[in-house]
């Protein structure tokens, strides 16, 4: 650790570890893309030569539409089950952090997102019994949601902390009463200012914006989408006015803005129909239970397994026909204790 | 007079009140024959822990006589292993040598020793092997290789066995006098050896019982100390109260308590003695033991959570219709589990200004891991 102190924040796994700039994030997922589809192109052509030119892989930004899709699948189960605006954020959060390590090739998101979600109830301290859970969203087994827990937690580098936009949001409103001259009724007398607000801290949990931005940054271009005059008050209040800090602030909230007008667009449920017909094609067979590749793959690390065995075998064998089975090394550590008879 | 009475109470007296000239051990008070004078203590322990065996089925197998008609019925055990009562061995062989009466082998009444095992076999085969433990005593250091010390061990096992179920005792006992002849002088060094590494442990032990009895006593010395200063303080108070009957008494008490705890610290600075060294000697070695095994200290919080404190003003009270219900809640339902909605406040004007001056990166990550699967490597995490 440094010798000086880091801000809060500053010292989170959040912006630590999930922070990334436009191009780098567009960078992570076509790597991680063109990686899948090399290795998917080569589990295919062992399977039968020849067979990977007819697939057609699927593009980053289609892999995005259908993390999206089920993203904004998120807030309708909460909503059914009455989770809190934290489980939601939360769960949101770590199935856009799962996708930055994954693809969605290898890994469906309908699934990893009901884990996603079922590992927010627990991270956020709302916990719910996996019956209760399973039972209530027709076709999910419990074994569809804890078969990729492990794997979510440990893509998500056991990082389970979340910063939420919306609690900054939330900060903000209250902090406005401290401004000067504001008037004392604010909070109630303006409210549907907030509402508004946090339907664009809602609508910002479908783009990019967490993971480029802080959650104070979105809260304040949420509230300044809302009431642009609230938002300069505030903003005002706390840099100095004609500041670099607050022109630097004003250029970053401008670009949330741009974002998140961008994915209020609801998502074209015909277009990403059309990714999920492709990806039942191309997907990893390796990861497809009963398939060739499978079973390939499962014959393989059999045949390790089995090496190893044998491999320790022969070295017993050896170390019995060579020399004492009791081992040599021990003949400088008997001493008289053993003399008794 | 007690003496007197005692017959009322309906209590034994015994006659031959420890006037006589026997020693006995304590375990075997009981007894009453000439041959408790030849076996002393009988069992071979000089703690005490190990008692002579017998129980109330016992019989001698000569004359037949029992525990229930002979309440002092002592049962001792012959080198051929074959038990009878004391009177039975007096009766037989106190005019020398005599054919045993069950095995017919010859026996001498010194050779009887008391039972300490219920089983025969166990009692043999101890005797045996401390006999042979006594003859065959070579260390692994008198050997060229572990082989041939295992060897050597595996023939010794072998005698033993020989000896304790009678196969060929001829030929072993002739084995043992070879043996013995060919290694008199290497047997008598072990021996020697042996008993010097006894004798350093003894006086191990004796050193550190010394040494422990040390620190008690010092430990009694300072607390007896201690008590003394704190009363001959007390007495200097009153008398300085006394004399001092116009001033202030709460500041002479302050003062004479504060000479007194100067005085008790220089003391101290100078105090470490003699028996201190050995609690420091000791403290020396556990900071040796754990500093192998010593690991980074766990540091949990570095960070600081005041970083944002010049951002913001945090009000007492919110006008905060969110929060309503949970201040509104008397009963203290929602606030269960120490849910305080001043520190939910705070959390949240935190994390308004946390981080709203940080600029957004437009560098690429330099290090990305990730195996040819396309998985997270874990070890990366």
């Amino acid at each position: 650790m440094a010798a000086s102190k880091t801000p809060l924040y500053e010292a989170s796994t959040q912006f630590k570890n999930w922070r990334y700039s436009a191009q780098s994030l567009a960078k992570v997922r076509s790597s991680l893309n063109a990686a899948a589809v090399s290795v998917i192109r080569n589990t295919f052509e062992l399977d039968e030569p020849g067979s990977s030119s007819a697939v057609s892989f699927l593009a980053p930004d289609e892999e995005l539409l259908l993390v999206r899709l089920y993203v904004s699948k998120i807030p309708q189960l909460c909503g059914f089950f009455r989770f809190p605006e934290e489980v939601e954020a939360t769960a949101v959060s770590y199935l856009k952090r799962f996708y930055l390590k994954n693809t969605v090739m290898d890994w469906h998101p309908k699934n990893v997102m009901l884990t996603a979600l079922f590992l927010a109830t627990k991270t956020t301290n709302n916990p719910i019994s996996l019956e209760a859970y399973t039972n209530n969203i027709p076709k999910t087994s419990p074994s569809d949601v804890l078969d990729l827990e492990f794997l979510v937690a440990q893509s998500l580098g056991f990082e389970f902390a979340v910063w939420h936009a919306h609690r900054a949001l939330w900060g903000i409103w209250l902090d406005l009463q401290t401004v000067p001259n504001a008037p004392p009724d604010r909070a109630t007398s303006q409210s549907e200012v907030y509402d508004t607000a946090l339907r664009y801290v809602r609508a910002s949990r479908l783009s990019d914006a967490e993971l480029i931005y802080t959650p104070s940054q979105i809260a304040l271009a949420s509230l300044s989408m809302a009431s642009p005059e609230l938002a300069t008050e505030w903003a005002e209040s706390k840099f100095p006015s004609g500041s670099q800090g607050l022109s630097a602030l004003q250029a970053t909230v401008a670009a949330i803005r741009t974002l998140i007008a961008a994915a209020e667009q609801p998502v074209d449920v015909e277009s990403v129909r059309g990714v999920d017909l492709r990806l039942k094609l191309c997907k990893n067979p390796e990861k497809v239970v009963g398939s060739k590749a499978y079973l390939a793959k499962k014959a393989e690390e059999e045949r390790k397994a089995e090496e190893k065995r044998t491999r320790k075998v022969i070295e017993v064998e050896k170390a019995m026909a060579e020399g004492d089975p009791f081992g040599d090394e021990l003949a400088g550590r008997l001493d008289d204790d053993d003399d008794d008879d | 007079m007690a003496n007197r009475l005692n017959w009322l109470q309906g209590k034994t007296v015994r006659k031959n009140t420890p006037a006589g000239s026997h020693s006995r051990s304590s375990s075997t008070p009981q007894v009453h024959s000439t041959s408790s004078t030849i076996f002393g203590g009988g069992v071979k322990d000089p703690s005490g822990r190990i008692t002579e065996y017998s129980s109330d089925d016992d019989q001698c197998p000569v004359c037949k006589s029992d525990k229930y008609l002979e309440k002092k019925l002592r049962l001792l055990v012959s080198s051929c292993y074959h038990k009878m009562c004391e009177s039975c061995i007096d009766r037989l062989f106190t005019l020398g040598p005599a054919p045993c009466p069950i095995c017919n082998k010859v026996l001498r009444k010194l050779a009887f020793t008391p039972q300490t095992f219920e089983d025969l076999g166990v009692e043999k085969e101890i005797a045996i092997r401390r006999r042979i433990a006594k003859e065959f005593n070579k260390r692994l250091e008198d050997f060229s290789s572990l082989r041939e010390f295992n060897d050597y061990l595996e023939d010794v096992e072998d005698i033993t066995f020989n000896l304790i179920n009678d196969v060929d005792p001829v030929g072993t006992e002739a084995r043992i006098t070879a043996y013995r002849e060919a290694n008199a002088a290497l047997t008598l060094l072990n021996s020697q050896r042996e008993e010097a590494y006894i004798l350093s442990l003894r006086q191990a032990e004796e050193l550190e019982r010394k040494e422990k009895e040390m620190r008690a006593e010092e430990l009694r010395r300072e607390e007896e100390e201690e008590r003394q200063e704190k009363e001959s303080g007390k007495r200097e108070i009153i008398e300085r109260l006394e004399r001092a009957d116009g001033a202030d008494a709460a500041k002479v008490v302050q003062r004479t308590k504060r000479e007194r705890a100067e005085r008790e610290a220089s003391r101290k600075g100078v105090a470490p003695g003699k028996g201190a060294q050995a609690l420091l000697r000791a403290r020396m070695a556990a900071a040796a033991a754990t500093a192998a095994t010593k690991d980074t200290p766990h540091i949990p919080f570095q960070d600081d959570y005041y970083a944002y404190d010049d951002m913001f003003v945090l009000q007492r009270v919110y006008l905060d219709p969110s929060s309503e219900a949970v201040r509104k809640d008397r009963e203290g339902i929602m606030r269960a589990g120490g849910y305080q909605v001043e520190e939910a406040w705070e959390r949240a004007v935190r994390s308004a200004v946390a981080g709203l001056d940080l600029l957004p990166l437009d560098t690429v990550p330099s290090s990305y891991a990730m195996d040819q699967g396309g998985d997270v490597i874990m070890s990366s995490a």
